[in-house]
């Protein structure tokens, strides 16, 4: 039977209003943590690391990152502004200049320069490119890391297996119909461990604390130890025995030297990246990093210059780091945004909002880097070559974390719901 | 300052003792020495009941007594029923159920004592003329309404919808005037609270009137959206006929400079010149709804015209915006649509005993089961022959044996329903409120007084602990961060604290010298009853390995508003 990593929900036995899919919860687990350190972990582990099964990491440039600016600079066109092209490490491909070290990578990268969707509101887009679906009253779609750790998830982890980093503000997107068991245990700021979950006590102390509140909770309640008691005990448990863990030091990126640190350069996005890494070294299954002011309605090349040096570091040496650890090949690293930027440059020297032809950046997983899927016409406002909707993208995603992409889920109203909707995986991405 | 602390400390003592009396071997409940029983021979007789034709409204406690002889005659022969649960818990119960917050030590007290056989029905009176009732349930709605949102920017809506119910709920405006101002709403989202089921979709006319069937009638129409519903009547023609109601409400953002960014509103009908334009292309004037073709998702699609899938009733074809939705919101709310109705009664019936009388609360329709018909339907022809009054609603269920019985786990299926109430998690709200006084929060922090940080705090609490009311409650369940902070969050683990003279527990700890009173005094507090015996024990042993009596005190303080039964209402 498949477990999930966050709270074990009991099977009610024939509820009479229970719709959803239940995972019985596992056997409750004694409070008390294991001794050994990180590194003792880690040693004991890699024979697990070294087989465990897929994890994502999601770059979530929120606001809409210009393509232009990115990786389809178009310094031919004067839609494409005064941004330049750089060359990479693969013959043939450019990407712009504010990408310098993922220039250095290129062979392990895979551009979707032709990907296409009619949804341009940045809400219903960013739910859109969450979920796969678009947002509706009546079905609220898991977001892709909920469905993800639905789908697949590392059960020797004792840490959340969905982890957001950074804060999406009101485009947070959630766990929707599969429920809070699958959302993402949010860490706001990457240098700091995720909130409360420092002790308020001693370790002694609250362990005492725990103690008690077990004993007052199993004895002594007139038999009104119903079923949303022993849920309580549950959560506690596995709450209590999360902050315990000495995989929580996985939060800590103080842990790591100085040289690590440095060679993700600077900022909250990089510390953001090198969270990841170690989350996901750690048995997490899904880590979505958002970086926020994509959306450059004014001042865009500035801005992007800006904010193309926030990610080229991070994201390059992101690759790096899990390639020399082995671990490339089964964690599937996602670049992207909700859409485009318009090829027309506006009166503010801004780009506007632009669906129809957008580029994402993948690498790991399976795909084959040193190759750019699609292409769009001289002015970058038509896609000319190999379109790629949103749900072939996600197809795609499927297709490298092994998931089965027509699996169903059951939404609160009795309908099931398919991990995607449509869409086929584009294959020239895994040969 | 002393009398009235000795007063307390007695009144203590004797409670504890009724208590204990009651629970050790006298096989009563404990209300059962106290509190009143519901008298038999004042209940109208079942066939007066139902021959009387819905035209005058019954008081609520006798219409309590005929909803109670209905469930015993269709929904608990031979049932196994749970006995009168006891004051204390009755009285957090109802207290969180109307005004959402838990009662105080001397409340719970004062009530527990009161030998005044109609206590009961009276607490239940004075709790629907508190201001806090309106609010309480502005915010359910709020919730209701917005954890439904297809567009983020509806909660720009929120605070002005609160607004707007609150007065309405406390005014006493019937629920069909509510209702019909949400539908034919519009203006500035910021100051009419009525516009925000257009804002919370952003006026896409097919998901409001998905939500308005769903919220007005409970009817999940939705579903035949794409498809004809596999399980239900309704056709795919259906769904497109009600959404052709809406094709012309539009909401468009406000042009100000001053002030936060709004919208509104508005009815979008075509101006002379376009009428002209397009009269020339020979196509209809005005916006009009089309059914997509789910075969060519590009084209057009079919043109639908407004009939509403109740009644089958329909409007001249190419009505203004005003007019469509004045005859949507009349065919909604007529008496001979009986949806209307039973989905309000159905809703706030199932947030009160635990269950609905159909199941998702927001699932009803020809073609579902429900559990109790007759009394259903006596219910809601009350409830219509009442004017659609929100508090007579609220005040029979109140008064009902149903909702006063003992809690228990929620039924299996093969177990009658209603057999007791079921414990029901607290909305974000109502858990922030509980929270707050038990911890003494506005008196002794540093927000007192300061509105925003107070809104803030309120909000940064409930986007961790609030839930969609609507979803099925057995689905809910507790997140990892709701445990983290409530074991963790400085807010809890530095107000459980005795260090300080002004904070809650130094408070107690100086007037209880006595350890067992001093508990008492922490359960009394955090779950508005005493402790039972196991319980008075097993905090004695656990003081007594602590050689610290405030730590002692802390540990159990904290541990009380981290149980299970703090985060519920039994």
């Amino acid at each position: 039977m498949k477990l999930h990593r966050q709270t074990h929900v009991r099977l009610r036995r024939g509820s009479v209003v229970g719709r959803r899919d239940f995972l019985r919860g596992i056997s409750a687990a004694s409070l008390a943590a294991g001794t050994l350190g990180w590194h003792d972990l880690l040693t004991s582990q890699a024979a697990d690391l070294q087989n465990r099964g897929m994890a994502c990491i999601l770059l979530w440039m929120q606001g809409g990152p210009s393509q232009f600016e990115t990786f389809s600079p178009k310094p031919r066109h004067a839609n494409g502004g005064e941004t330049k092209a750089i060359s990479t490490s693969v013959p043939g491909i450019q990407i712009a200049e504010h990408l310098p070290n993922l220039a250095e990578v290129m062979d392990d990268v895979a551009i979707i320069r032709s990907m296409t969707s009619r949804e341009g509101s940045h809400p219903r887009a960013t739910s859109l490119l969450h979920t796969g679906y678009l947002p509706t009253a009546s079905i609220k779609y898991p977001t892709f890391g909920s469905l993800v750790t639905q789908q697949i998830t590392n059960e020797a982890c004792e840490l959340p297996s969905f982890v957001r980093v950074g804060n999406p503000g009101r485009n947070r997107t959630s766990a929707g119909f599969l429920g809070v068991d699958y959302d993402a245990f949010a860490v706001t700021r990457s240098g700091q461990p995720p909130a409360n979950s420092r002790l308020g006590v001693g370790e002694n102390r609250f362990r005492r604390r725990l103690n008690l509140l077990d004993q007052l909770q199993t004895s002594g309640t007139d038999g009104q130890s119903d079923g949303y008691v022993q849920d309580h005990l549950a959560l506690y448990r596995k709450a209590s025995k999360m902050i315990l863990s000495p995989q929580m030091e996985a939060f800590d990126i103080s842990k790591e030297s100085q040289q690590v640190r440095e060679s993700y350069g600077e900022g909250n996005f990089a510390s953001g990246c090198l969270l990841a890494r170690r989350l996901v070294e750690s048995g997490v299954t899904f880590v979505e990093v958002v970086l926020n002011g994509w959306d450059t309605h004014q001042d865009n090349f500035t801005r992007v210059k800006e904010l193309g040096g926030q990610i080229d570091q991070p994201m390059a040496q992101l690759i790096r780091d899990l390639k020399e650890r082995g671990m490339l090949d089964s964690t599937l690293i996602i670049w992207m945004g909700e859409f485009g930027r318009t090829p027309k440059i506006n009166a503010r020297t801004g780009r506007d909002h632009f669906p129809r032809a957008f580029n994402v950046a993948l690498a790991g997983g399976g795909v084959r880097g040193g190759q750019v899927i699609g292409a769009t016409n001289a002015a970058g406002d038509e896609v000319t070559d190999r379109p790629v909707g949103v749900t072939d993208l996600f197809q795609s995603f499927c297709k490298s974390l092994k998931i089965d992409a027509d699996a169903e889920n059951m939404s609160s109203v009795g309908r099931p719901i398919t991990v995607v909707d449509g869409g086929e995986p584009v294959n020239e991405l895994f040969s | 300052m002393k009398v009235s602390l000795m007063f307390r400390s007695f009144r203590i003592l004797v409670f504890v003792s009724i208590f204990a009396a009651a629970s050790c071997g006298l096989g009563l409940s404990w209300n059962g020495t106290l509190a009143d029983s519901p008298d038999a021979s004042a209940r109208p007789s079942l066939e007066v009941a139902s021959n009387t034709a819905p035209s005058t409204s019954v008081k609520p406690a006798d219409a309590a007594r005929v909803v109670d002889n209905y469930l015993r005659k269709e929904a608990l022969v031979d049932a196994d029923e749970a006995a009168r649960t006891d004051d204390a818990t009755f009285l957090r119960r109802v207290k969180l159920d109307l005004v959402g917050e838990s009662p105080t030590p001397d409340e719970v007290m004062d009530f527990v004592l009161d030998t005044d056989p109609g206590k009961r029905k009276d607490a239940i009176q004075d709790l629907l003329s508190s201001a806090k009732f309106g609010q309480n349930w502005a915010r359910y709605w709020r919730d209701v309404i917005m954890y439904r949102q297809s567009d983020p920017r509806g909660t720009v809506a929120a605070p002005s919808l609160l607004r707007y119910l609150e007065d309405k709920f406390n005014a006493g405006t019937s629920w069909k005037e509510i209702a019909t101002e949400f539908i034919t709403a519009e203006g500035d989202v910021r100051e009419n609270g009525n516009t925000a089921i257009y804002m919370a979709h952003f006026g896409n006319g097919e998901e409001v009137a998905a939500e308005f069937s769903r919220l007005f009638l409970g009817i999940q129409i939705q579903c035949a959206q794409c498809h004809d519903h596999p399980t239900d009547r309704w056709k795919r023609e259906q769904f497109h006929e009600l959404a052709a109601f809406l094709p012309r409400v539009q909401v468009r953002a406000v042009q100000n400079d001053e002030g936060p960014r709004s919208f509104q509103v508005i009815s979008r009908e075509n101006n002379a010149r376009r009428r002209r334009a397009q009269a020339n292309r020979r196509r209809p004037t005005g916006r009009e709804h089309y059914m997509s073709d789910l075969e060519d998702p590009s084209s057009r699609g079919t043109l639908t015209h407004p009939k509403f899938f109740v009644s089958n009733r329909s409007i001249p074809k190419g009505e203004t915006d005003k007019r469509r939705r004045n005859s949507l919101a009349v065919m909604i709310t007529a008496q001979s649509n009986p949806w209307f109705a039973k989905a309000f009664v159905n809703r706030i019936w199932a947030e009160m005993v635990g269950e609905g009388f159909y199941e998702p609360i927001d699932d009803l329709g020809p073609d579902r089961q429900c559990s109790a018909p007759e009394t259903m339907d006596y219910l809601s022809e009350q409830f219509i022959a009442a004017d659609y009054d929100v508090k007579w609603l609220y005040e029979t269920i109140a008064n009902t044996d149903a909702y006063q019985r003992a809690s228990r786990e929620r039924r299996r299926y093969t177990e009658a329903a209603f057999a007791a109430n079921c414990a029901q998690r607290l909305r974000g709200d109502q858990l922030y409120d509980v929270l707050t006084d038990v911890l003494a929060l506005n008196t002794s922090n540093r927000r007192a007084g300061n509105p925003r940080a107070r809104r803030n705090a309120r909000n940064a609490f409930t986007a961790v602990f609030g839930y969609d009311p609507s979803m099925p409650r057995d689905e809910l369940t507790g997140s990892i961060p709701q445990a983290l902070y409530m074991m963790n969050a400085s807010t809890v683990t530095q107000n459980v604290r005795g260090n300080r003279a002004d904070s809650a527990l130094a408070k107690i700890l100086q007037e209880f010298p006595e350890n067992d009173d001093a508990v008492t005094e922490l359960y009394l507090r955090c779950l508005a009853r005493v402790p039972s015996k196991d319980e008075a024990q097993t905090c004695r042993d656990y003081l007594a390995g602590i050689s610290n009596r405030r730590e002692g005190m802390e540990d159990i303080f904290w541990v009380l508003v981290n149980t299970a039964e703090f985060l519920h209402r039994r």
